[in-house]
């Protein structure tokens, strides 16, 4: 079974702005082709490193990020380099280019040159804030775009009694600013893509990363639109124009699981029940909690969470969740991610997937799909090219260019 | 143009994670058809805020507030704002999926349609006789997407799973917070609906694309956890070579050395400003920024790898700096220099005050039926050619309960004024 986008050949001039975007359309199926400096990439730098030995071919995040792509050096900033980028771009369907602002510009490829190599391809630009507009010189990094894009403020640890906070907000670690970016950038190649079919011509798609990063909050928005309500963080949950009951709660073994409300008719009666089975429903029990009106407010809300922490407490992180999931009780574990190399329904659905690695001689598991498609298959390999893997593939058999003057072209560092 | 002009979407999704995937086909332009019925609405539908009643209404509206199912109908479902952004650019009609005479209405529209998608739990569909198989035979290239939150596939396919479920057990809440003994902080917000809903968007552009060049249809089973893993993998890479847990860092930079690399306390209530310095021209402008105080000459502080392993020490002394600085002149003055630097920001501040998404229209307003033209938040990416934006092919907010119930079994599937009254009064739409 091929892919998705078995047809769909990317041209990939990204840093870990634009990776990830360039991960999705390779998983896809597409034929990604990262282009990189002689040397490699600056992302090759990224920790953790393969038995923490810092090298080009041994980064972590580089293995994870760049899986199944294939790569080329080239320095593109060379005369002879610009003229091979161009003879690459007029073979792709999808340029994917996360450079400085103005970098392909400056190589005289702005978007009119672009469409006269190539009618037909979807050039794809990330930008940190845009290509105009007050920000557009702002410097960022993951953290810097969580910051300004409302993340941080939601994320972190409840107040103190006196509604101050101790605690700074806190940004998720890691990297999340570009996987939103580079699932909207997704969204957007593929659907250029299919309107492709229709007009024949290509598109030109910008995503301004601190745009995708701000509308990737929930409820803080809409609150403030409609009624000028703010939201205030709180530990494990969402945060809320109130400071609402607890919904993550310790184990017995030092870890933490998560119970939600089940919103459903029964759902508080259904919890009742499992609690009252473990002898740790305290006075739930009572009478006059049947009477709905009884469980209203805060204060109730409260002590209900309270209960359940009890009965959290007195068992160990993966022991009585699935029980509690089969009676339709909202409940997980708070993992640690590679625990679910372990879990019964990731090895069913084959969410994992052994990759070799022949340059080491070893095998490791990676995460395969985020979906489970029937008709086709998401990507199970390669793994992530080493500095310059392919050039010989790209630039002999594809470009068709003699031995010699690749030789000359190694010589003068442009490959 | 619209870049999926011509696609149809049967939408029987609700909340973020389901409803937001087809929020996404319909901006770029796909028609998304919103399956509601009134004994089982979408929770988002009694979920705070709401757009405002005037005069006395506004009293009676005080008094809607989400209390799980409610099936109190003198109160307008119409008028929430989160349900509002959630939809904007559907059509929207009513239609009774329990009664078989529904069903068989539903079999028309999956005839005109080129993709299903659903988040009901997992057995729903295939009990009223309309598995992929079934909805293969009535439309041969269909794309059918089920969303179940763990998957179809597998022993979990009866769990429950909400955005903080699914970032719980995928790992990304672990991964956020302060270092142990601090517990986790997880996410504030649910991050797992809104990436469930671009893994949804994903899996119909996907299955779209493959169709436009193969003419096939397809079945996707896309789980609401697996691409909270999909996130995680450096993390599991770095168990499985090296064994070593993934751990806390605060906002400390785990995978490059940077330091200062955090939030710091600014002047205000609850003010904070992220300052990220990665390289010696960096720390050299901040250190001119502010003032070039003579702690920064110590040996402790004199090199990158130096500052990482005094993190502590450097965290006090920049903050005992940024505490008594208004946030955003600072952010200005620190990006002037070359600092990468951000306010950490409310709503308020991205609404009313950011510049850049101002400039960029982040927000666009957009009508709604009956509660008039409020901010919808557009999608972030900008199309030269095409014409995309979150107001779909609609060019509208959200569908009022029912709204184009007339349109589609009329114009579409070309039920007569009397059939569709009969269907009314039979309870069926």
């Amino acid at each position: 079974m091929s892919g998705f986008l078995f047809d769909v050949k990317v041209l990939e001039l990204a840093d870990e702005k634009g990776e990830f975007c360039g991960k999705l359309l390779a998983g896809a199926g597409a034929d990604v082709l990262k282009v990189e400096p002689p040397g490699g990439n600056s992302t090759r730098s990224l920790g953790p490193f393969y038995h923490d030995e810092s090298h080009p071919d041994q980064s972590l995040y580089f293995w994870h990020y760049n899986f199944g792509k294939r790569g080329v050096t080239l320095d593109i900033h060379t005369p002879a380099g610009t003229d091979l980028l161009k003879k690459l771009i007029a073979e792709s369907d999808v340029l994917l280019d996360t450079l400085p602002l103005g970098t392909l510009e400056k190589l005289g490829l702005d978007w009119n040159a672009l469409q006269k190599i190539n009618p037909r391809l979807i050039y794809v630009l990330l930008t940190p804030f845009g290509r105009s507009g007050p920000w557009r010189d702002y410097k960022a990094n993951d953290l810097v775009h969580l910051a300004l894009g409302g993340q941080m403020m939601c994320c972190g640890y409840s107040p103190q009694e006196d509604g101050t906070y101790e605690t700074p907000p806190i940004a998720p670690q890691m990297w999340h600013a570009y996987h939103i970016t580079g699932n909207q950038a997704f969204i957007a190649t593929v659907g250029a893509l299919i309107g492709r079919e229709a007009t024949g011509v290509g598109e030109m798609i910008e995503v301004p990363i601190h745009q995708a990063v701000s509308v990737c909050t929930e409820i803080d928005v809409p609150n403030w639109i409609y009624s000028q309500t703010a939201c205030y963080r709180q530990t494990g949950r969402h945060a809320q124009p109130v400071i609402g009951p607890e919904v993550q709660f310790s184990t017995n073994d030092g870890r933490y699981s998560i119970i939600l409300p089940n919103p459903f008719p029964g759902g508080y009666e259904t919890i009742v029940s499992f609690l009252d089975g473990k002898g740790k429903a305290g006075d739930l029990t009572d009478k006059k909690y049947d009477d709905p009106t009884n469980r209203k407010g805060l204060a109730f809300a409260k002590h209900f969470a309270n209960v359940q922490a009890e009965c959290v407490a007195a068992f160990d992180m993966e022991e009585i969740w699935r029980e509690g999931q089969n009676l339709g009780i909202p409940w997980s574990p708070i993992r640690q991610p590679a625990e679910n190399l372990q879990d019964e329904q990731w090895q069913m659905r084959a969410t994992f997937t052994e990759v070799e690695h022949p340059e080491l001689g070893e095998r490791f598991s990676y995460v395969g799909a985020p979906m489970l498609p029937h008709e086709v298959s998401w990507r199970t390999g390669p793994r992530a090219p080493v500095v310059g893997e392919h050039n010989e593939d790209v630039y002999g058999k594809q470009l068709g260019i003699e031995q010699d003057e690749m030789a000359r072209l190694k010589e003068k560092g442009i490959v | 143009m619209r870049p999926l002009e011509g696609v149809r979407v049967a939408d029987l999704t609700w909340l973020l994670a389901g409803a937001g995937g087809p929020r996404l086909l319909a901006s770029l332009g796909a028609e998304v058809i919103r399956i509601e019925w009134k004994d089982r609405l979408d929770f988002l539908r009694y979920m705070p805020p709401f757009a405002p009643l005037k005069g006395e209404q506004a009293e009676k509206a005080g008094a809607l507030e989400m209390t799980g199912l409610s099936k109190d109908s003198s109160k307008s479902v119409n008028r929430a704002g989160f349900f509002n952004d959630v939809n904007a650019g559907k059509r929207g009609i009513s239609l009774n999926m329990g009664h078989p005479k529904g069903r068989e209405l539903f079999k028309r529209l999956v005839g005109i349609s080129d993709v299903v998608v659903e988040a009901f739990t997992a057995e729903t569909m295939r009990k009223w006789g309309l598995g992929y198989e079934e909805l293969k035979a009535i439309k041969n290239d269909i794309i059918y997407i089920q969303q179940p939150g763990w998957g179809y596939k597998g022993p979990y396919v009866k769990f429950v799973s909400y955005g903080p479920i699914a970032q719980a057990a995928s790992g990304l809440t672990e991964q956020s917070g302060l270092p142990a003994p601090h517990p986790p902080a997880g996410w504030g917000f649910s991050y797992m609906d809104w990436s469930g809903a671009y893994y949804c968007a994903i899996s119909m552009l996907c299955a779209i694309y493959y169709k436009k060049r193969t003419g096939k249809g397809q079945y996707i089973d896309c789980s609401q956890v697996e691409p909270g893993i999909y996130m995680t993998g450096t993390a599991i890479l770095d168990s499985l070579v090296n064994g070593r847990p993934s751990h806390r860092t605060g906002n400390r930079s785990p995978a490059k050395p940077a330091a200062p690399h955090g939030s710091y306390r600014c002047a205000g209530e609850d003010r904070w400003i992220a300052i990220a310095v990665t390289n010696e021209e960096e720390w050299r402008a901040l250190v001119q920024r502010m003032g070039n105080p003579a702690w920064t000459t110590q040996d402790r502080f004199a090199t990158l790898s130096a500052r990482v392993r005094h993190q502590d020490e450097l965290d006090a002394l920049v903050t005992a700096w940024t505490k008594e600085q208004e946030p955003f002149a600072l952010q200005e003055r620190l990006q002037k220099a070359g600092v990468p630097a951000g306010v950490c920001q409310t709503a308020q501040d991205r609404i009313e005050r950011d510049p850049q998404l101002k400039h960029l229209q982040w927000l666009i307003p957009l009508p709604h039926s009956e509660i008039g033209v409020w901010l919808v938040k557009d999608v972030p990416f900008h199309f030269t050619n095409g014409t995309v934006n979150q107001g779909g092919p609609t060019e509208r907010a959200a569908p009022c309960y029912g709204e184009d119930s007339d349109y589609v079994y009329g114009e579409l599937l070309k039920l007569t004024k009397q059939e569709r009254a009969e269907l009314e009064k039979e309870g069926i739409i």
